[in-house]
């Protein structure tokens, strides 16, 4: 509000805020005291607030629910979190050879890795997966636990 | 934070149980505020209430030595003044000049919202006006009530206040209570601008 009525309007302001100050520091008789003689039960007053309160927390609620989706969604779409990581099938066949050639390995599955040329990519991740389930394989650290 | 220090402001749930713990006078005394705020401006106290319930929840940092009456309080009283600012920043604004081109039909639409906001500024600047006054008015028959009441309006400070009217301070007090209890008989759910 400009010119005509601020005055007034900056005095009410005042008012309000001197008024507030003194519901503040007054006693509870007083405050008591006077809600009764003015608006009434003051039970009746705090089950609505305190229902009023429940509600508010409900929002509250739904609105970080809201921003929660919102965030999943845009991390879906972001870029850097969307692209796959490639894997290195090359270093993975390196890796499941050099486990077959180390002695002492069960005889069932040095059968089965030996036709590593003839696995498909699928076959390999998954042999190494088994290995390492076996405890025959130790993780390796540049993908991140994965085999 | 080391060790030995508490942290300094209070969590969501830490809010939550501080509200849901007030008692009944605790919140007889956020309903007259929330009055008082809403006092005057284009939101209902229920409202005004609720909003600052969720501020206290999801964004208002609640300082742990801050009584949660008073935080409340204070969440209100930002958020009665947002609400007042966004209408006076809705009557400043500024009518875009004609070019003449196709978006005259914008610009005129413009000047008749810009017309429409200035009638509502008006309208307001005059209730506040009228406001003012009768809340003197009410004071009529007490003149050392209504210098305080003018006091209170022009923030003078009890002290002031009460050299100028020669009341003690039992006096003075008593005078500040007659003035709250007699504007929240007046006007038990507010006015609005």
């Amino acid at each position: 509000m400009t010119g005509k009525g601020k005055r007034e309007r900056v005095a009410l302001d005042r008012l309000a805020d001197v008024l507030v100050d003194d519901i503040l520091s007054a006693s509870d008789e007083d405050i008591l005291a006077e809600f009764r003689e003015t608006f009434g039960d003051s039970d009746q007053n705090a089950a609505e607030m305190r229902a009023l309160f429940e509600k508010s927390v409900l929002a509250s609620n739904k609105k970080r629910l809201a921003a929660a989706k919102a965030a999943a969604t845009a991390n879906r779409l972001s870029p850097a979190t969307s692209a796959v990581a490639p894997i290195d099938m090359a270093a993975a066949r390196a890796r499941l050879r050099a486990v077959v050639d180390k002695p002492g390995l069960p005889q069932r599955v040095t059968l089965a890795a030996r036709k590593e040329s003839e696995l498909s990519d699928a076959d390999i991740l998954g042999m190494l997966e088994d290995l390492q389930e076996l405890g025959l394989l130790p993780p390796d650290d540049n993908q991140d636990g994965k085999p | 934070m080391n060790s030995g220090q508490v942290a300094d402001t209070r969590t969501r749930d830490e809010i939550a149980a501080a509200i849901r713990s007030l008692t009944a006078v605790d919140l007889a005394r956020l309903k007259m505020v929330a009055r008082k705020y809403a006092f005057g401006r284009p939101i209902e106290p229920d409202d005004l209430l609720q909003e600052s319930y969720i501020r206290a929840l999801d964004s208002r940092a609640c300082p742990s030595h801050v009584d949660v009456v008073k935080f409340l309080a204070e969440a209100m009283r930002s958020i009665a003044h947002g609400e007042a600012e966004k209408v006076e920043h809705k009557v400043t604004l500024v009518p875009i000049a004609k070019t003449g081109g196709p978006e005259d039909a914008e610009s005129i639409k413009d000047e008749a919202d810009d017309a429409e906001t200035q009638m509502i500024a008006a309208q307001r600047a005059e209730r506040c006006i009228a406001t003012r006054a009768a809340v003197i008015a009410l004071f009529d028959d007490d003149p050392t009530a209504q210098l305080v009441l003018e006091g209170m309006m022009e923030e003078m400070t009890a002290e002031e206040m009460r050299e100028l009217t020669g009341l003690d301070k039992t006096g003075y007090d008593s005078k500040r209570k007659l003035i709250r209890r007699r504007i929240d008989k007046q006007y038990p759910e507010g006015w609005k601008p």
